[in-house]
C-alpha cells in the first residue's frame, strides 16, 4: 500500500522510545552475544546522526522507558537546559564535530546519566520488572500531537521507533492498545526493534496495526547495521522498499479463565471478556446473563469448542445443558 | 504607518468578534433557540482585565470553548458495546432549505460520512445500516453490516443524494424495525433519524408503529433540522431515545455525534449475554483461492475456525455458518469506553507544580500575568490521580483520542499507578493479560 500522504520534501520527525530497563540490559550484557546499554547507546546516537544528516530539517526526539517511570531524553525542557548550562556540562567543544549532532548527543548522554543516577524515584512498579512502555508511547503521541498542531503546512511526518528489551507486561495491555489505536488514527507507524529478549506480542500487534516495521535482532552486536538498513528509511522512501515484517501475526485470543488459546470462545457482551465456556455470571464485570437457549445455529452440529481446548469444558459449556436452564 | 496600525486594529477586532460569536453559541445551547432570545449585545460578555486589555479575556474564552466538550461523565458504567443502528436520512424537498450552510442536505451528507467513520472507529464490532426517505417511501441504502466502506460508498453515490417529494416517517421506522427484530437481543437496537421536514406522509397510524418499536425495545433518537414536532417528541420519549433540534451547524454535529459513544446499559432489562465468537487465523496460502464473501480469487485471508471457509476482512459474520469473527485487537479497541480517563482539573496559579507540560514538554508561563489573581487559571490541567500537570492541548488529546493519562502510566515518582488501577478494577486488571494475540 502506497502512503500517498508523504512526499520527498517532508520533514521527518523520529520519536524513539529507548527501553532503558536496567535489569534487561544487565541480562543482555551477559548473554551469548552480549550488548551492553553503553554500546547500544553509542550505536543509537550514530543512527540519530544519520537520520538528521539525511535532510537538513529532520528532527529527532527520544524518550526513555525506564522501570517505573518514563522521561524525555531529548529535547530537554528550557529549565533543564539552563540548569545544565549553569553547571557547565557542555564545556568540551570539538572543532571536528558538527554542532547539531554534538548538541543532540550531549543532551541525550546527560539525560541518560541523570536517569541512571536517580535512584531516589520510588520504584514501586518493580513488581514485574518491565518498563513503562505504555507511558512512553502516550508521551510520544502527545508530543507528536503538539508538533503537528504547530505545523500548519502539514509537512512534518512523524514516526515512532521502539527499541525494546523488556518482556510484555500484561497489566499495560489496555493502555498500550489505546496508544496503538490513536497512532493508527493519526497514521503514525510504530516501528519495533526487538534488541534483546523473547517475542513481544503487544508490540508485534502495534507494528502490524499501524503499518510499521517489526524486526527481531539476531546479532545484537551489529545493532547499528539493523537500524540503518531497516529503520532509517523515511515514510516516503518506504513506498519503494521492501522492509522486514512479521509475516504471521496471530490474532487468536486466550480465554480469561484458563489462559488457554482458543479459536472459538464466548465473549461477554458488556465488557468483552473472553471465556472458553458458557457461565451464568461474567467473572470480570459481574454481569448476570439472562438464561436462554443459544441461537439455533450455535447448537447445531457445533464442533468442539476449540482445537486446543482439550477434554471437558464444564457442563455449562455445551448448549445442550444450557437450554434446560432456560426452561426452569 | 497609520495604514499598518489600522490593519492591526482590524485583526484584533475580528479576533474578538470570533470569540464572542462562539461564546454566544455556547450560551444559546444552554438557553433556548437563538430566535427566542432577547437582543443581546455581544460586547457585554467581555470584561477588560486589570490592565484594560481584552486579549487575556479572549484567550480564556477560547480555552473554555475548547474544554467544554471534554467535561463529560467519566463514571465507569456498563455499556452496550455490540450495537445495531439504523441511520435514517430524510431526502424530502424540505432538505433543500439553505438555513444551514451550504444546505441542509449537503451538511447532512457530510456529517453522515463523518458519523459512519467515527461510529466504526468507536464501535468496532457493531453494525450500521442506512435508510433514506423520499417520495413517501423508505429506501434501504445499506443493510446492517460492519464494513464502513460499503456505507461510505452508498452515501457518496450521486443517485442517493437526490431529493424529492414528501418523507414518510412511518415507512422508514417500519423498515428499520423489521430488520432490527432479527438481531440477537444482546446487542442494542437503535434508530437515529435526521429529519428536515415538518410533516410526514404515512400509510397508517404512526402510534401503532411507536407501540411496536417500544415492544421490540428499539431506541429511536431524533435530530430535527427545522422545529420541534410533537409526534417525534412522543416517539423519542416512549422509546427512551433523545430528541434535539439543531440551532446551528456546530450544534447539528454535536447532536448527531452524541449517538457515537455506546449507550449505557439500562438496568431494567437484562439483555447481556455471552456471545459466541470465532478468532480466525490468518491464512498465508501462496495459491489464490475463492473467498466466501466476494466469491473472488484472492491470496491470503482469514479462515473461519468452525467451517473453514475463507473470509477477506475482519470483523464480520461468517457467510457460511454465521459465526461472528473478530480479532483480539478489535475487542481491545472498545476497552477505553469501559475505563475512561478522569476529567482533568483546572489548576490555579497557587497550585502549580511544574514549569512544563508533563506529556509534550511545552513550557508553561512561570508566573501569573500582572493583575491576575493567584486563584485564576494558570493554563495547566492536572490529573486527579497522578497530579501531573498538562497543557490544554494535551488535555483534549488525552480525553478525545488517546484515552490514557500519560502521567498515570509514566510516572513512578508520584504514586504507584498499578496499585491504584488494580484497586479499582481488580478482576479486569488481572484478567486482561491473556488477551494478547499469540504468535505461532
Ligand atoms: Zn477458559
Ligand atoms: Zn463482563
Ligand atoms: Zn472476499
Ligand atoms: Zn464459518
Ligand atoms: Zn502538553
Ligand atoms: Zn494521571
Amino acid at each position: 500500500m502506497l502512503d500517498t500522504a508523504t512526499s520527498e520534501d517532508d520533514t521527518n520527525l523520529l520519536v524513539t522510545i529507548v527501553d532503558t530497563n536496567p535489569l534487561a540490559w544487565q541480562q543482555s550484557a551477559t548473554a551469548k552475544i552480549p550488548l551492553s546499554l553503553d554500546d547500544a547507546i553509542r550505536q543509537i546516537l550514530i543512527f540519530f546522526n544519520a537520520h538528521m544528516a539525511l535532510k537538513h530539517d529532520n528532527k529527532v526526539a527520544a524518550i526513555a522507558s525506564h522501570i517505573g517511570h518514563c522521561k524525555f531524553l531529548y529535547p530537554v525542557t528550557d529549565a533543564e537546559t539552563h540548569r545544565r548550562q549553569a553547571n557547565q556540562y557542555k564545556i568540551s567543544k570539538d572543532a571536528n564535530a558538527y554542532p547539531n549532532f554534538k548538541d543532540v548527543n550531549d543532551d541525550i548522554i546527560e539525560s541518560l546519566r541523570s536517569l541512571m543516577l536517580d535512584t531516589d524515584t520510588p520504584q514501586k512498579n518493580l513488581n514485574d520488572g518491565t518498563s513503562m512502555i505504555s507511558g512512553a508511547l502516550s508521551m510520544a503521541l502527545c508530543y507528536i500531537n503538539r508538533i503537528m498542531n504547530q505545523d500548519d503546512l502539514g509537512r512534518i511526518k512523524p514516526r515512532i521507533l521502539v527499541l525494546s528489551v523488556s518482556p510484555d507486561s500484561p497489566y499495560q495491555y489496555i493502555s498500550i492498545m489505546n496508544a496503538v489505536f490513536s497512532a493508527q488514527k493519526m497514521s503514525i507507524p510504530i516501528d519495533v526493534c526487538k534488541v534483546y529478549g523473547g517475542e513481544v506480542a503487544f508490540l508485534q500487534q502495534a507494528s502490524h496495526i499501524t503499518g510499521g516495521v517489526y524486526l527481531d535482532v539476531e546479532n545484537p552486536q551489529a545493532l547499528l547495521q539493523y537500524l540503518l538498513f531497516s529503520f532509517l528509511p523515511e515514510r516516503y522512501a518506504r513506498n519503494y522498499l521492501c522492509l522486514p515484517n512479521k509475516e504471521q501475526v496471530d490474532f487468536r485470543a486466550a480465554c480469561f479463565c484458563h489462559k488457554r488459546i482458543i479459536d472459538i470462545g464466548y465473549v461477554c457482551s458488556v465488557c468483552l471478556s473472553i471465556f472458553c465456556s458458557w457461565s451464568p455470571v461474567c467473572s470480570t464485570c459481574r454481569t448476570k446473563f439472562a438464561f436462554r437457549a443459544l441461537p439455533p445455529l450455535a447448537g447445531k452440529g457445533r464442533p468442539a469448542i476449540s482445537r486446543t481446548a482439550s477434554p471437558a469444558p464444564s457442563a455449562a459449556a455445551s448448549p445442550g445443558s444450557s437450554s434446560p436452564m432456560s426452561t426452569t | 504607518m497609520s495604514g499598518r496600525k489600522a490593519k492591526k486594529d482590524d485583526d484584533e477586532y475580528v479576533d474578538i468578534d470570533d470569540a464572542t460569536d462562539t461564546h454566544e453559541n455556547e450560551d444559546a445551547q444552554q438557553g433556548g433557540y437563538s430566535w427566542e432570545e432577547e437582543y443581546k449585545r455581544s460586547w457585554d460578555v467581555l470584561q477588560e482585565d486589570a490592565e484594560g486589555r481584552l486579549s487575556s479575556v479572549v484567550a480564556h474564552l477560547q480555552q473554555q470553548m475548547k474544554r467544554r466538550r471534554l467535561l463529560r461523565d467519566t463514571a465507569t458504567v456498563q455499556r452496550g458495546i455490540i450495537r445495531h443502528l439504523f441511520l435514517v436520512i430524510d431526502l424530502s424537498e424540505a432538505m433543500n432549505e439553505k438555513d444551514l450552510r451550504p444546505s441542509r442536505l449537503e451538511l447532512t451528507l457530510t456529517y453522515a460520512r463523518q458519523f459512519v467513520t467515527e461510529y466504526f472507529d468507536q464501535n468496532p464490532i457493531s453494525q450500521l445500516g442506512i435508510i433514506v426517505i423520499r417520495d413517501g417511501v423508505a429506501e434501504r441504502l445499506t443493510d446492517l453490516s460492519g464494513n464502513p466502506t460499503d456505507h461510505l460508498r452508498a452515501l457518496k453515490n450521486k443517485r442517493n443524494q437526490e431529493t424529492s417529494g414528501e418523507p414518510s416517517l412511518q415507512n422508514a421506522l417500519d423498515m428499520a424495525c423489521a430488520s432490527l427484530v432479527n438481531v440477537p437481543s444482546h446487542g442494542s437496537r437503535e434508530v437515529l433519524v435526521v429529519y428536515g421536514s415538518l410533516t410526514t406522509c404515512d400509510p397508517g397510524d404512526i402510534y401503532d408503529t411507536i407501540a411496536q418499536l417500544k415492544k421490540e425495545h428499539v431506541r429511536v433518537s431524533f435530530v430535527g433540522l427545522a422545529a420541534e414536532i410533537q409526534v417525534c417528541r412522543t416517539l423519542c420519549k416512549e422509546t427512551n431515545g433523545s430528541y434535539g433540534v439543531v440551532l446551528n451547524e456546530a450544534h447539528f454535529k454535536d447532536l448527531l455525534f452524541e449517538a457515537i459513544p455506546p449507550p449505557a446499559v439500562t438496568q431494567t432489562r437484562n439483555t447481556s449475554n455471552l456471545v459466541m465468537m470465532g478468532f480466525p487465523t490468518k491464512s498465508n496460502d501462496l495459491h489464490p483461492s475463492f473467498c466466501v464473501c466476494h466469491s473472488k480469487l484472492t491470496v491470503g485471508g482469514y479462515i473461519c475456525p468452525r467451517c473453514s471457509s475463507k473470509i477477506c476482512e475482519l470483523p464480520t459474520d461468517c457467510d457460511v455458518c454465521g459465526l461472528t469473527l473478530v480479532s483480539s485487537p478489535h475487542l481491545a479497541r472498545s476497552y477505553h469506553h469501559l475505563f475512561p480517563v478522569d476529567n482533568f482539573i483546572e489548576v490555579p496559579w497557587s497550585g502549580i507544580n511544574s514549569l512544563h507540560c508533563f506529556a509534550c514538554q511545552t513550557a508553561f508561563d512561570s508566573s501569573p500575568p500582572p493583575g491576575a489573581g493567584l486563584e485564576s487559571n494558570s493554563g495547566r490541567y492536572s490529573c486527579p490521580r497522578c497530579h501531573n500537570q498538562f497543557c490544554v492541548d494535551c488535555d483534549i488529546f488525552v480525553h478525545e483520542v488517546l484515552h490514557n493519562c500519560p502521567g498515570c502510566w509514566a510516572a513512578g515518582s508520584n504514586i504507584s499507578t498499578v496499585q491504584i488501577h488494580s484497586k479499582k478494577q481488580p478482576a479486569i486488571q488481572n484478567d486482561v493479560m491473556p488477551m494478547q494475540g499469540v504468535t505461532s
